[in-house]
């Protein structure tokens, strides 16, 4: 029994290991902040750009934060692309591409909303009164950054500057791990080396209705015909391993993806955390809403990017807001903070662990396995006995 | 009261009489409700699980440490709740002192959760799981004092029926009343309150139990009953020595089974609303369907089993089915309510089929021991599992859960085959169908059994001494709370088998 049960457990083991996310680093990546940036202070303007090459493609990343909206590029070409940035002072004026890239995704938050949430269900509704504050106003720090050759991380805060209040922030954090695997905070996204992990934090907003709840306002865009629209996939899934409790996977794909498996796409758990230690208990829901059509946010890294071709562009904002019924607003904790990853290519979706087939597995084998040599042995036994019995009827 | 009819023998005419059966139906009625409080109250936080998370911010962990709290001090109680009765405070006594502790507990628990500290919480729960267990007792203890003879196992049933309804109809009502309450209070404090209406059943209880006590107290006047106590505490440490293999394997699975049982139900609401996209509501009704099922079938399947004898076969069939039941929770979305129902289904098959065979390897002066061992054990393996589980929950989530209680039920599994080897292997006795146990019986006993078990000690035939028909029905009577003590506590709901 057990030689059989050690083979079935090396087996699984040499698969999982054959199928293991961290099994290498699947682009070779180079991160640079401010490339070409002669008069950029490292402190207070943020542009990073990160050249990943993998076999037949170069996935590029622009990360900025110099026009006030932070906004997230993700661009497709040839091995053979490359990007030079032209600035004036600390602002980037031009993207020059060598060649130009087959195909971009970008995602940038414009505005923050607060609205009174009188209905108390965590959706933000037009009919709703509500506040928007542009972040244009918003000047953003970099805090921390690690740019090496296997990790791309940036932690910008801005602060959002009101009478009363001083202490508001908006914090934002950006890693590209170029491998597959399970992001170390929860709520554990999968990240890959075409997508990065994206993590958005409120602090301390002032809060202007009985019940202020706050909701992030995207403008996404891809090089997609402008007429068709992005998609909201929710999938359920039979495992909540990594996100205790949450058994859905929210995507918004970009038409080429949803059509062609190839695109732009933002995924997330419909979960935000309501304290800086994210536990169950700190958990709540994060809503989005309906896609509209829109335009590009004048004088942003989107209208810049796609100076020429904006017409071709597909533009369309959501919103994404946060909090459940019965949770006490925004106010009861002073803090929100959501996840999410944009990236290229297919959305990656989590499997059964190692540890969950094992479990199955032993606990299917053991039994089964001792039923039939129990089994066995009665048969046995009683065959033995049968035996024994015709032996003394012989000698009587 | 009309005494005139109280001393004349024959059939009372009065129903004011003891011995009258509208009187004792009235007596069944408030036997039911003693426990009812205590069943009710005991699934409150399972019942509004949601709102133990939205209004006092306790996370799974926490919330499950209200659960296994409760399970704690019965690791003890149980072997010493039944003799302090018996010994110190007598049933009347006894049903209203931990009547009182019970509804203290309640109390305090919801005075917790009020002022949002979960020291005083799990301080409530604690108290709530002293009187709890111990109460079961005392009500086993009255309802053999009032039926003793051919109604008991019917009325113990229904008496255990009753109590599981009261789970049942706690997984109906709370979260309405909390809706209710919501319009008046806000946070943690509506919490609080409907909690407290949820305590307003201990209070119930508690009148029920002083109402009995009052009738009791008359009828063992008007009957001229004496109280029969025993002087000795159930459970004697030298008898575990005697135990056989087959006893210890039933121990695990006795642990081992349960463990994904209840832990599963107490932490069921959420898993209901955040995978099948149940709302509260829905959730709770499909949670509370094991025991409503439970109490509803368990009286049909005691009379399969007695009909068709082959325990192990049920217990293992049942153990598979609830395997079976997990699988379809954990890895499909198919209608919870199917996975639910068979779950219950399985859980009273399994109950009915595994109680009785206890009493069947165990001779029946040791069934004291024996069935405070399991359910010492049981307590000890609920108390620690379900922290166990709540620490999963938080940090792996539902499906290790179910991962976990699968493994539980592997364990199990793999007992119930190894009680059908070793049982095989020796006589083959608890696999028997009736008509194959009636004839070994018959072909193998053929002196009194009962006074052998009942004199156990003595195994030399010569020295023992034959009880008189008057000790012999005393030591029946004793025998009877003895086994209706523990075994009541243990299975939801169970036809007790008649003794050979």
């Amino acid at each position: 029994m057990f030689p059989s049960l050690i083979r079935v457990i090396s087996a699984m083991l040499f698969i999982s290991v054959l199928f293991s996310p961290t099994n290498g680093l699947d682009r070779k990546i180079s991160a640079h902040l401010n490339p070409g940036c002669q008069g950029c202070s490292s402190n207070t303007t943020t542009l990073v750009y990160i050249r990943g090459e993998g076999k037949s493609d170069v996935l590029h990343q622009i990360w900025d934060f110099t026009k006030h909206l932070p906004t997230v590029l993700l661009s497709v070409g040839s091995l053979n692309t490359s990007l030079n940035i032209q600035w004036i002072e600390n602002k980037p004026i031009y993207f020059n591409w060598t060649e130009k890239p087959w195909y971009t995704f970008a995602a940038t938050i414009d505005k923050l909303y607060e609205y009174d949430d009188i209905h108390d269900t965590g959706y933000i509704n037009p009919q709703y009164p509500q506040m928007e504050y542009s972040l244009k106003r918003i000047s953003w720090e970099l805090q921390e950054s690690i740019l090496t050759n296997s990790e791309a991380m940036v932690h910008v805060t801005g602060k959002i500057h009101n009478r009363n209040n001083n202490d508001a922030v908006i914090s934002i954090k950006l890693d590209l791990l170029p491998f597959k695997d399970y992001a170390v905070e929860l709520p554990h996204l999968i990240h890959t080396a075409n997508s990065t992990l994206i993590d958005v934090s409120l602090v301390n907003l002032t809060t202007s209705f009985n019940a202020s709840r706050y909701a992030l306002h995207f403008v996404l865009a891809s090089t997609d015909n402008p007429t068709d629209t992005m998609h909201y996939i929710m999938r359920k899934s039979l495992d909540d391993e990594h996100t205790p409790g949450v058994f859905e996977i929210i995507e918004i794909k970009t038409p080429s993806l949803y059509d062609s498996k190839e695109g732009g796409y933002l995924q997330f758990r419909p979960v935000s955390y309501t304290s800086p230690k994210r536990n169950v208990a700190s958990s709540t829901i994060a809503h989005v809403s309906q896609f509209n059509r829109t335009m590009m946010p004048r004088d942003s890294t989107l209208s810049l990017f796609f100076k020429e071709s904006q017409q071709m562009i597909l533009v369309q904002d959501m919103f994404v807001s946060f909090g459940e019924s019965g949770d006490g607003y925004y106010k009861q904790h002073n803090y929100t903070a959501w996840a999410y990853t944009m990236g290229y290519g297919t959305p990656p979706e989590d499997g059964f662990s190692f540890f969950v087939i094992l479990i199955i597995s032993i606990g299917l084998g053991v039994p089964i396995v001792l039923a039939l040599s129990g089994v066995a042995f009665v048969l046995f036994r009683r065959y033995r006995q049968t035996n024994t019995r015709t032996r003394f009827t012989n000698e009587d | 009261m009309d005494n005139t009819e109280s001393s004349s023998a024959g059939t009372p005419t009065s129903w004011c009489h003891p011995a009258h059966r509208v009187h004792r139906f009235f007596a069944l009625l408030l036997m039911c409700f003693l426990c009812f409080g205590s069943y009710f109250c005991y699934d409150t936080p399972g019942a509004l699980a949601d709102n133990f998370k939205g209004d006092s911010h306790l996370n799974t962990s926490q919330f499950a440490l209200l659960y296994s709290i409760y399970s704690w001090p019965n690791v003890v109680l149980c072997f010493i709740g039944g003799y302090l009765i018996d010994r110190y405070f007598g049933v009347r006594l006894g049903t209203v002192i931990y009547m009182s502790i019970l509804f203290t507990g309640a109390i305090l628990f919801a005075l917790g959760v009020y002022i949002n500290k979960f020291w005083l919480m799990i301080l409530g729960r604690f108290v709530f799981g002293i009187g709890g267990e111990s109460l079961q007792v005392a009500v086993n203890n009255y309802v053999v004092l009032w039926f003793k003879g051919k109604e008991l196992n019917m009325v113990f049933g229904l008496q255990l029926s009753f109590s599981r309804f009261g789970s049942t109809v706690n997984f109906w009502v709370m979260e309405p009343i909390y809706h209710w309450v919501a319009n008046y209070y806000g946070g943690y404090e509506r919490l609080g309150v409907t909690l407290f209406i949820a305590s307003m059943t201990c209070l119930g209880s508690l009148l029920c139990g002083l109402i009995l006590g009052f009738m009791d107290y008359r009828a063992e006047k008007i009957l001229e009953r004496s109280e029969q106590h025993s002087n000795e505490p159930p459970f004697r440490m030298r008898d575990i020595l005697n135990f056989k293999t087959v006893y210890w394997l039933l121990s695990i699975i006795c642990v081992a089974y349960y463990v994904a049982i209840f832990p599963f139900i107490a932490l069921g609401k959420l898993f209901f609303e955040r995978k099948f996209d149940f709302n509260p509501q829905e959730a709770n009704t499909v949670n509370s369907m094991v025991y409503f099922l439970s109490a509803a079938l368990s009286p049909f399947f005691g009379i399969l089993i007695d009909k068709t004898g082959r325990n192990v076969m049920w217990v293992i069939l049942s153990i598979i089915t609830t395997i079976g039941s997990h699988f379809l929770l954990a890895f499909t979305f198919v209608n919870p309510y199917v996975g639910v129902m068979s779950l219950g289904v399985s859980y009273s098959l399994l109950a009915s089929g595994l109680w009785p065979l206890v009493a069947m390897i165990v001779p029946e002066s040791q069934l004291g021991t024996a069935y405070g061992i399991c359910q010492a054990v049981q307590n000890l393996g609920l108390a620690t599992v379900i922290i166990l589980a709540g620490v999963v929950v938080d940090k792996y989530g539902y499906l290790m859960l179910e991962m976990f209680f699968l493994g539980c039920l592997f364990i199990a599994l793999i007992a119930a085959v190894l009680i059908y080897i070793v049982d095989s292997a020796n006589s083959g006795v608890l696999n028997l169908s009736p008509q194959e146990r009636e004839a070994l019986k018959t072909a193998t006993i053929q002196t009194d059994e009962r006074a052998n078990l009942l004199d156990h000690e003595s195994s030399d035939p010569d020295e023992e001494a034959r009880p008189s028909e008057d000790e012999r029905d005393s030591v029946l009577t004793q025998s009877d709370r003895i086994r209706s003590r523990y075994i009541s506590h243990i299975l939801p709901n169970t036809n007790i088998p008649d003794r050979p």
